[in-house]
């Protein structure tokens, strides 16, 4: 079989991996059948398991899938990240035209060239993150994992990718369905779409603009070096490229003859002339695109026993240990914030999650709570639970409740960080209570007969009711009134009645932190 | 300067575009449901008499041709043709009444009562049945929705008369439509009738002017409702706060966007809603009702086991009837009452002819 071929198989691995995981990320919203697989890719992931493991001070099973990763890494090499990882797939995709040759003018190949210069020490980088990461969730912090490839691309696509979509494709059918013979055509794409590919209800998401921007960004550095993300940043890279040093099976040219052509191709820039044109495995993300430039194919693939040699651009000793105390600092300031003593009174945590301590030990930020919340409730934090629970999930009961019939949150979540209830007891457990504003609801505040909130209590005996009252109108007239009394010691926080109240702008009952 | 190439403008362009669409998705509604409440001062309502005169050309009909309106007095209704099913022999009642322990028979045997299903559906027709699915928390014994073998039956009928078209469609307000729709039961039920589940799509609401309305000119209503041939309104019969009682009106709500705005003025925009939908056809399921802690429900001993289905072309009548069943007159509900008043139906009920049938 010719090199060439390796080639087109790695390329059609990236694409069945990256139409896997859009595949989950629409299946999930299905339910059930797909709960199990929904966060294959995280669980895939040993940052996430190493990190959530480390700040919780427990073996979670469900992320032993990502010794899978681990071992192939140590046999083969950073294949996860030529071959598997979805964000490295799209950034493959976004691939920068080669730059052509332009005057010293140009900032871009001014950029390009600066990186390049310094290329050693963005290197480091991944790694430095890598230890801040894992120093910090040694610390019970998890606060960097929203640096995550897999997080970030998920975070992205809650947030951003997937409700334009929504948006996009409502647009286009509520304009054909305005004509009359298209609506054959809308039929059949609603009935298709609609439901299991896109939410009947359209979510909205805070910091989407923030986390479109990063992402945007992130692919925009492509423009820098292909794959600038990889290369420089990515701490999941930087986990791998530790373990590929002691890859077992490595690239290594025979009889070479020193023509470069493997060089200039490497995506990386993992080949160095200086060391025989050899590969540094920690590097190398096995795309094997080299293989087709080698023309006398001298390229093999070999068994090596001895772990690959230190390169320049390895954090020395003295910067790890900087990165280390750094990342202690860093963690001491995230939580000494004064809005981690006192949360925000309205940071209402998924189902379960009501230990703040406990839970911010395992959310990985992995937002797969908020893909599947069918309210869209579910939204990430920016700093109501001050910045080290950025992109963690919290309800915000007027954009969506937590729905009495659903228990998904709990079921995707890879680290158990929001418990797998089953419905009935997830149909227990309190986020919340809810309070009702007299100063603003209807019956009230202005004597209007209003009952939406007792109305949608799902809870069996309701867990409000309604005191009559008679009162004396504006206008002279008795009236007699329903008003709402929330009994606390059945009220499960779920939100409904807040989502539900009919005032314009805030609702006039509202869920606290219990 | 060199001019910009064709591809360059295509390529910039469509980076707007996207980035348009997720700074849209991103500084979108905060409430997707854009209100379009459009409360107008109140015209005064039409009298009893006037809709009587209005709906006077549409007399009772024979089976074969359906009738628009509801059958503009008893009289007619009880002079007009007996339609006959193959093994049930009775006259057209105006209401019809159905005891029993099989849902499916006495629905059968209500609707035969009131002309049976040829006299609403013509051939070729598309037919949309608005069951009661409020909920995805429970199953139908709950009493929170419709029951499907009466739901699931009037499918059957309705393409045995000759529809080209079934679908049923509700806006659960707790959990997802599919989801509501297989834990209600009516999923499954209907498409062993042969009829389609539509989840009501967020394109297919369009502002729509409420001609005889009181309180509210214009809503935003799904527009499959308004434009179908004929449309049964499947109530479920259960406690409501506010409303006392969710019957055949409050059963449109969920064919409105943003329902809750309706809630001021409830009797009033129930009424109006109804006088825009006019349903040719009310079938109020009462075989389990919900005595208290409705809408929602989730226990069984609020549940009361009445084993009736009620049919009738007049929504007000239907839920007039339904109202005796808890004890209450039609005048009691609000929606019922002022409906009434808009001559949407009758609510005296002494003066229909009302065929109460055991099964």
């Amino acid at each position: 079989m010719s090199w060439r071929w390796w080639r087109r198989i790695r390329r059609g691995v990236q694409w069945l991996a990256l139409a896997l995981y859009i595949y989950l990320l629409f299946a999930a919203l299905q339910r059930r059948v797909a709960f199990p697989l929904a966060d294959l890719f995280l669980r895939l992931d040993p940052l996430l398991a190493a990190s959530s493991m480390l700040a919780a001070r427990a073996w979670i099973p469900r992320l032993a899938v990502g010794l899978i990763t681990v071992l192939v890494t140590l046999l083969l090499g950073r294949v996860w990240c030529g071959w598997i990882c979805p964000l490295g797939t799209v950034l493959d995709l976004a691939r920068a035209r080669r730059a052509k040759p332009k005057q010293g003018g140009d900032r871009l190949a001014k950029a390009r060239a600066s990186v390049l210069r310094h290329d050693a020490a963005w290197r480091k980088v991944k790694y430095l993150l890598l230890v801040l990461l894992l120093v910090g969730a040694l610390l019970s912090n998890l606060t960097l994992m929203v640096l995550d490839p897999i997080t970030i691309l998920t975070r992205t696509m809650t947030t951003a990718i997937l409700p334009a979509l929504n948006r996009a494709v409502t647009v286009v059918e509520g304009a054909m369905y305005g004509v009359r013979p298209l609506r054959g055509v809308v039929d059949v794409l609603e009935r298709a779409l609609r439901g299991p590919v896109l939410p009947v209800k359209q979510g909205v998401y805070y910091g989407s603009l923030l986390f479109a921007a990063l992402f945007a960004g992130l692919l925009a550095l492509n423009l820098v070096a292909h794959r600038f993300w990889c290369r420089y940043l990515c701490p999941l890279g930087g986990l791998l490229a530790l373990l590929a040093r002691f890859s077992l099976i490595r690239r290594r040219p025979a009889r070479c003859t020193s023509c470069g052509a493997c060089a200039s191709t490497c995506d990386m820039e993992a080949i160095h002339p200086e060391q025989g044109y050899e590969a540094d495995p920690a590097e190398c993300t096995v795309c094997l695109d080299c293989l087709t430039a080698c023309r006398p194919q001298r390229i093999a693939f070999r068994l090596q026993a001895r772990p690959a040699p230190a390169q320049p651009y390895d954090p020395t000793r003295r910067q790890f240990l900087a990165a280390l105390g750094a990342s202690a600092l860093g963690v001491t300031l995230l939580e000494g914030q004064a809005s981690v003593a006192l949360p925000h009174p309205r940071l209402i945590r998924p189902p379960g999650a009501q230990d703040e301590r406990a839970f911010l030990q395992r959310c990985v930020r992995c937002s797969q709570c908020m893909k599947v919340c069918p309210t869209s409730g579910l939204q990430p934090c920016l700093d109501e639970a001050g910045w080290r629970g950025l992109g963690t999930p919290r309800l915000v009961p007027r954009l969506g409740h937590c729905d009495y019939s659903c228990h998904a949150c709990g079921q995707v979540c890879p680290t158990g960080a929001i418990p797998p209830l089953s419905l009935p007891l997830k149909r227990q457990e309190s986020l919340g209570h809810a309070y009702i504003d007299t100063n603003r609801c209807l019956p009230w505040a202005d004597g209007i007969p209003c009952i939406v909130c007792e109305e949608m209590c799902p809870v069996p005996d309701k867990a409000i009711r309604l005191i009559e009252e008679t009162v004396r109108g504006e206008d002279g007239q008795e009236v007699v009134l329903q008003k709402p009394h929330v009994l606390r010691d059945l009220c499960i926080g779920c939100g409904i009645c807040e989502y539900r109240c009919p005032l314009e702008g805030e609702a006039a009952i509202r869920v606290r932190r219990a | 300067m060199t001019r910009m190439k064709r591809r360059d403008l295509i390529r910039i362009a469509g980076a707007l575009g996207v980035s348009a669409v997720l700074v849209g998705a991103g500084c979108g509604d905060a409430q997707p449901d854009e209100p379009t409440p459009a409360p107008t001062s109140a015209p005064p309502a039409p009298t009893a008499t006037q809709a009587a005169v209005a709906a006077a050309p549409t007399q009772a009909s024979p089976a074969t041709i359906a009738p628009t309106q509801m059958p503009a007095t008893a009289a007619a209704a009880a002079t007009a043709p007996a339609t006959v099913g193959p093994t049930i022999s009775v006259g057209q009642a105006y209401l019809a009444v159905a005891r029993g322990g099989d849902p499916a028979t006495i629905t059968q045997r209500a609707i035969a009562a009131v002309g049976g299903m040829e006299r609403f559906v013509r051939s070729g027709a598309n037919v949309i049945i608005k069951p009661n699915i409020c909920v995805a928390y429970h199953t139908f014994e709950y009493g929170a929705t419709t029951n499907p073998d009466v739901v699931a039956e009037l499918v059957r009928l309705c393409l045995a008369a000759g529809a080209k078209r079934v679908r049923v469609m509700d806006t659960p307000f707790g959990g997802r439509a599919e989801e509501a729709y297989a834990v209600s039961g009516i999923a499954e039920a209907v498409k062993a009738a042969g009829g389609e589940m539509e989840i009501m799509s967020p394109v297919k609401y369009k502002d729509t002017p409420i001609p005889d309305g009181v309180d509210i000119k214009n809503w935003a209503v799904y527009q499959e409702i308004i434009e179908a041939d004929l449309v049964i309104n499947v109530p479920i019969a259960k406690h409501h706060s506010l409303a006392r009682l969710t019957l055949g009106g409050k059963n449109f709500l969920g064919v409105a966007r943003n329902p809750n705005q309706l809630h001021r003025n409830l009797g009033q925009r129930i009424a109006d809603l109804v006088s825009l939908v006019r349903p040719e056809l009310t079938v109020v399921d009462a075989i389990r009702t919900m005595m208290r802690n409705g809408p929602s429900g989730g226990n069984l001993d609020d549940v009361q086991k009445q084993d009736t289905i009620i049919a009738s072309p007049d929504i007000v009548a239907a839920d007039a009837y339904a109202a005796t069943l808890f004890g209450l007159k039609g005048e009691d509900i609000g929606y019922v009452k002022a409906a009434a008043e808009m001559g949407l139906g009758r609510l005296d009920l002494a003066n229909l002819k009302i065929e109460e049938i055991s099964a």
